[in-house]
């Protein structure tokens, strides 16, 4: 009985450091056989050829490419060929399938109770804008701000952002690319 | 003498009654009227009709989170919004973008072009590539006209059915005035959408991965680098949600599932931009400024 009381204490032990483990920043791993690039761009040379699994770590990340140190060695590897610790569940142990169930799309009500689980954290929760008064005023604020064409144009050209013609995605585009 | 006194106000406060009632009445079909036009869920809305709701939803969300007080921040979010906006198919709506001061991580789109992304985003960005990918995932929501879908559909029909007895309740509890000083039923309707949380209900998830991809194909018609949104998803990826029920990681699929759908994706569209930007110097002395 006490030996099953203790590994119960040690189960939940466990549970709880989960989240703190997830937590790593900058921990991925290579979730396919891939290689480590010199530079950002596949013709690069190849410092190293990593297996699935690699742990990395992430140093930088920048369009298609991600810096990392894999083996004590820097280099690039391609931004798909990552995954990073599971982050779905929400940050309160008990929170765990409720996360999981509203990022997957299932509505949101068990979100209540991990918002009541989470404490320190300041964020905005969907109570506090349920149960807020609009802003009429701020709503005119925001507003004041918006951007003419021209001043969109001329700050496109500062940062010599040049238009293309790009078709929209075909309308079958609906999730069966994978 | 008191007793007279005392009828002669009874009878004042019912000849009040009844002239409110006569404007009640009106205001009551008016509101059931606007609830139940937009959910029908055939019915075309308007683009003026699909602009006032949005901006009935922004002027709700606002009352929970203010605008960022830096003016160039903002003016510098609108212009990136607009440039993006003007590249997609649906350029001429009235597009306002404003950063809400809270450190949830998430950006909303409402109907008829408005676009709020939060401070707690916008912070953990790199460059303005980053911010044109998660400004343009909004665009496209508006574009494809998904919130208003899903305002529109059965699943939420309940909720409109409540929807103009809420607004005549509102009505009624404020004197029969514009509860909240917007111009329209329209925006009205869509602080009650606010209210009674349909409007914050996940998109489906095949509504998320169309506004990325169609995300992206804006970003790149703009000249940004293609892999802005994907860098954005990377980031996402390596955060946990704060469990507000609010944050990107609670309302949308999991990085990782949008990352996977975007593999095959982007490299097409890479092509296609003859010089993509990243464009850092500039985000970097705005968003880095911002006090």
């Amino acid at each position: 009985m006490a030996a099953m009381r203790f590994t119960m204490m040690l189960a939940m032990l466990l549970a709880a450091a989960v989240p703190w483990l997830a937590r790593a920043q900058d921990q991925g791993f290579t979730n396919r056989a891939t290689e480590l690039k010199e530079r950002a761009a596949a013709d690069s040379a190849t410092l190293a050829s990593l297996p699935e699994n690699t742990p990395v770590k992430v140093l930088a990340r920048g369009g298609g490419w991600t810096r990392v140190e894999a083996n004590g060695k820097p280099g690039w590897v391609r931004v798909f060929h990552l995954r990073f610790p599971s982050t779905v569940e929400s940050s309160t142990s008990g929170g765990g399938l409720a996360g999981l169930g509203s990022a997957l799309g299932f509505g949101q009500s068990r979100n209540k109770q991990a918002t009541l689980a989470t404490t320190g954290i300041r964020g905005l929760s969907t109570e506090d804008v349920k149960n807020a008064s609009p802003d009429p005023e701020q709503l005119r604020r925001m507003q004041s701000f918006r951007a003419d064409r021209p001043s969109a144009e001329r700050f496109a050209r500062e940062a010599k952002l040049a238009e293309s013609r790009i078709a929209a995605p075909s309308e079958s585009g609906k999730g069966d690319s994978r | 003498m008191k007793g007279i006194r005392l009828v002669l106000a009874c009878a004042l406060a019912l000849a009040a009654m009844n002239s409110r009632a006569i404007d009640f009445g009106s205001i009551i079909n008016k509101a059931i009227d606007t609830g139940r036009q937009l959910s029908d869920a055939n019915r075309e809305v308007s683009t003026d009709e699909e602009v006032a709701l949005g901006e009935g939803l922004a002027a709700g969300f606002l009352g929970a989170a203010p605008l960022r007080k830096d003016p160039n921040l903002q003016r510098y979010v609108n212009r990136v919004g607009k440039w993006l906006a003007m590249h997609s198919e649906r350029p001429d709506l009235p597009w306002t973008f404003g950063v809400v001061d809270t450190e949830t991580v998430n950006a909303f789109a409402m109907p008829g072009g408005t676009v709020l992304i939060t401070y707690g985003l916008v912070k953990r960005l790199g460059n303005e590539s980053e911010l044109a990918g998660a400004l343009a995932h909004e665009i496209a929501h508006v574009v494809k006209k998904h919130q208003l879908q899903a305002i529109q559909s059965d699943k939420n029909s309940e909720a409109f059915a409540s929807l103009g007895k809420g607004l005549a309740s509102e009505a009624i509890a404020r004197r029969g005035s514009d509860p909240v000083g917007l111009k329209t039923w329209g925006a009205n309707a869509g602080v009650e959408l606010l209210k009674n949380g349909v409007f914050l209900r996940p998109l489906d998830r095949s509504m998320e991965y169309e506004a990325d991809k169609l995300g992206v194909v804006i970003a790149a018609r703009s000249g940004y680098d293609p892999y802005g949104l994907v860098a954005v998803l990377e980031m996402l990826a390596q955060t946990k949600s704060d469990g507000s029920g609010l944050s990107v990681l609670d309302t949308h699929p999991a990085p990782a599932d949008r990352l996977a759908e975007l593999e095959g994706f982007v490299p097409g569209v890479e092509g296609g931009v003859a010089q993509p930007q990243q464009v850092e110097a500039r985000f970097r002395k705005v968003v880095g400024a911002a006090p």
